[in-house]
């Protein structure tokens, strides 16, 4: 389960770090998953232009939004489906909760989605003493220890082989094992007999087609195959932006998704749902609801800095090759969505002010673009953000940040575009230096308002002579 | 009481979230536009020739891909190609097999006509072994018989640690069976029991998951059928890697899948 607590990045980054289990775990994870990725990219049938076309498929598709959900509805409905729309978070869960109370539901079967986390979803229906299982095994982990997700696909990598034997012992009663493929024997075992007698199956949408009116769930486990074909009910929830208009386009994108989620050619179970069971087909759910949910994403859409976004299929490939995440993991992020996505989503959708470490955290190193498997370009998105927090935006409710950093930065630019000032101030630095605390030949303590700089980490010393000085003295020699 | 009525929140209309949307688009409603394809490029066109002038000789290069596809995704491809030796197969495999959930032994299949051509209620060797079809529910019957024939078909499938389906198309590159639902055809075959066996003709196997979604669109005879209300594309068995990310298959869908393909030259 996750809670939405940017301002905590910070903190809970720092002691990440300092986890070695989790570190082991993120570098196996990203020695892994990025270049396995890299290497389907490379080599593509259709060449690395497919990833800029679908990246056009899929703006083509945001431009047009309005457009598409209006077939897709109307479509959905033609099938025999229910559509909902939520203006926000507390909306989509009223309309699941009287749902799942109108139908006398008890158990819930859950497959992952992460706009179910988004809203609160799980928290709400148990309040009603309903039941509710999270049934991909690193979600069923997570649910059973109380904690959050490190990464979107793979929630939890975290957890040794060793803790989640323990874990099962204490909520299973199973015999304790470290054997992951007995371990998961025990989950399936648990889950199965859910899956069995629940009443209710929820799942969240990867791409819905609009010409086909259908939505599109993929999974390696079963497990949202399974939470929706027994239940009576399958409810769907679907991020209004999660669509694309034709099915040919969506092939490309599915593929490309499966590439950036798990380095797969395409997901083990890819499933069509376009309505309930037909009365004569033997299985199947009766009844199928689509609940469309907004939740601050027409404000995203209106904002021409951060459309861009909204193409975003949350594989988690960025996770894969980003070295912020790599070290801190995704519970640092303090938001369903985590790592370089994460650190533009989160803010856009939770505020901006609260979630500023998260996009001063990424370095704009740019490795996540050029993971994304539709070129998503968020380093641009993150120096939007910076730019935003530094400068205010009512329109985003922005506070600039403090005057005094402000009038810093203004100096700065004044004393560097004055060759004269700045060197003079050069030369003083060069004294002054020697008298600040050093390590090691670097100084390790800079004097406030500085000292953030060299909180965690030692400022080299500045050379004896500058580069310009340098390169004078040498053509100097050569002449004489 | 009238006041708490009164602020009660009121739920937002189709009208009102697409509003937005279009308003956010910056144009007050939504336009007429041109996304949605209604002709076939002249590559997908190319594509659909393709698929349709292929000869069984030019479909035999696909066998050998799906063999090597299938280690890798763990998915048990066998050798047999005619009838008699996929059913001599088939029922090898119920026999040696384990149920994983209890120690009773059943079996259930869809009504399909390759299926019922393998003749499976006939082999004297699993006449212990009780043999379930997914029937035909008549969209006819009333409300209670839809509902008990619905109720039995699911016992029956949580019964069986086997399930035997057919396919609409098996994609040679990535192993991938797609399957419609149609009556007769409960897809909780191929998700519920254990083991999974899949059964497919050789002239519905194709090259690529671009050619399963060419067909899919620009295909007549699919364009009238559509995607149905449901419809599965499966490669490989059930997996995860949620634990340390050491692969194990078995997650919660079938733990082994096995896929036979039946000769053109029968």
């Amino acid at each position: 389960m996750s809670t939405i607590a940017p301002e905590k990045y910070k903190e809970n980054a720092s002691k990440n770090i300092a986890d070695p289990v989790l570190q082991k775990a993120l570098s196996g994870l990203q020695e892994r998953l990025g270049p396995a990725t890299e290497n389907l990219y490379n080599s593509l049938p259709e060449g690395h232009k497919m990833r800029t076309e679908a990246h056009q498929f899929r703006r083509k598709a945001i431009d047009n939004l309005d457009v598409l959900l209006s077939t897709l509805v109307d479509k959905v409905r033609g099938h025999g489906g229910i559509v909902h729309f939520a203006k926000t978070a507390e909306e989509a869960v009223e309309i699941c909760k009287k749902i799942a109370l109108d139908n006398d539901v008890k158990t819930v079967v859950k497959g992952k989605s992460m706009v179910t986390e988004e809203v609160g979803l799980n928290l709400a229906l148990e309040k009603e003493g309903i039941e509710v299982y999270e049934t991909d095994l690193g979600e069923y982990i997570l649910q059973l220890s109380g904690e959050a997700p490190t990464h979107i696909v793979a929630p939890a990598i975290h957890k040794t082989r060793r803790e989640v034997a323990e874990l099962f012992t204490e909520k299973l009663g199973t015999p304790y094992t470290e054997d992951p493929p007995i371990l998961t024997r025990y989950a399936r075992k648990a889950l199965r007999e859910k899956f069995l007698k629940a009443d209710m199956g929820i799942s969240g949408c990867n791409l819905a087609c609009a010409e086909t009116g259908h939505i599109v769930t993929v999974s390696n486990e079963g497990n949202i195959r399974m939470s929706t074909t027994l239940p009576k009910i399958h409810v769907a929830f679907m991020g209004m932006e999660r669509i694309v208009a034709n099915l040919e386009e969506q092939q490309s994108i599915l593929r490309l998704m499966s590439m950036g989620a798990a380095a797969q050619e395409i997901g083990g179970y890819v499933s069509y749902v376009g309505g309930p069971a037909e009365v004569d087909h033997g299985d199947g759910p009766q009844e199928f609801h689509l609940i469309i949910i907004d939740n601050g994403r027409s404000k995203i859409l209106a904002d021409p800095e951060f459309r861009e976004m909204l193409c975003c299929i949350r594989c988690g490939a960025c996770l894969n090759v980003c070295p912020v995440y790599g070290k801190i993991g995704g519970q640092a992020y303090g938001s369903p969505y985590c790592g370089p996505v994460g650190a533009v989503v989160t803010p856009l959708l939770f505020g901006i002010n609260n979630s500023a470490d998260l996009c001063a955290g990424e370095t704009l190193c740019g490795a996540c673009k050029q993971a994304c498997p539709l070129e998503i370009n968020l380093p641009r998105m993150l120096l939007a953000l910076r730019s935003k927090l530094s400068e205010g935006d009512p329109d985003w409710d922005v506070q600039p940040k403090s005057k005094g950093e402000n009038l810093i930065f203004a100096s700065w630019q004044r004393f560097n575009s004055n060759r004269k000032v700045y060197d003079l101030l050069l030369g003083l630095m060069r004294v002054l230096q020697h008298l600040l605390p050093a390590k090691q030949g670097m100084i390790s303590r800079l004097p406030w308002p500085l000292s953030g700089w060299t909180a965690n980490r030692n400022m080299k010393k500045l050379a004896p002579k500058t580069f310009m000085q340098q390169w004078r003295e040498k053509k100097e020699k050569k002449g004489s | 009481m009238e006041r708490e009525k009164g602020e009660k929140r009121l739920m937002t209309t189709q009208k009102e979230f697409i509003q937005d949307i279009s308003t956010a688009l910056g144009r007050p409603t939504p336009v007429s536009v041109d996304v949605f394809t209604v002709a076939p490029t002249t590559a997908e066109q190319d594509i659909l020739k393709a698929v349709r002038q292929r000869s069984s000789g030019e479909r035999q290069p696909f066998i050998k891909t799906l063999q090597e596809v299938s280690v890798p995704l763990h998915l048990d491809f066998h050798p047999e190609r005619s009838l008699e030796d996929i059913r001599q197969a088939i029922i090898t495999l119920i026999l040696e097999k384990d149920p994983e959930w209890g120690t009773k032994k059943s079996v259930v299949r869809w009504d399909h006509p390759l299926l019922n051509s393998l003749n499976l209620e006939a082999a004297a060797e699993l006449k212990d072994i009780p043999l379930y079809i997914t029937n035909h529910v008549a969209a006819t019957s009333s409300a209670d018989d839809l509902q008990a024939q619905r109720q039995q078909t699911r016992k029956e499938v949580e019964a069986s640690f086997i399930g035997i389906t057919s396919a609409d198309y098996c994609i040679a590159a990535t192993a991938t069976l797609a399957m419609k639902t149609r009556p007769g055809q409960a897809r909780s075959v191929s998700l519920v029991p254990s083991i999974h066996v899949a059964v497919v003709e050789e002239s519905r196997l194709l090259a690529t998951l671009k050619e399963l979604y060419t067909l899919l669109k620009w295909d007549e005879a699919e364009q009238a059928e559509g995607l149905t209300n449901n419809l599965s594309l499966i490669s490989g068995p059930s997996k995860t890697g949620d634990i340390e990310l050491v692969m194990v298959h078995g997650a919660h869908g079938p733990r082994e899948l096995h896929l036979f393909v039946v000769s053109d030259h029968r």
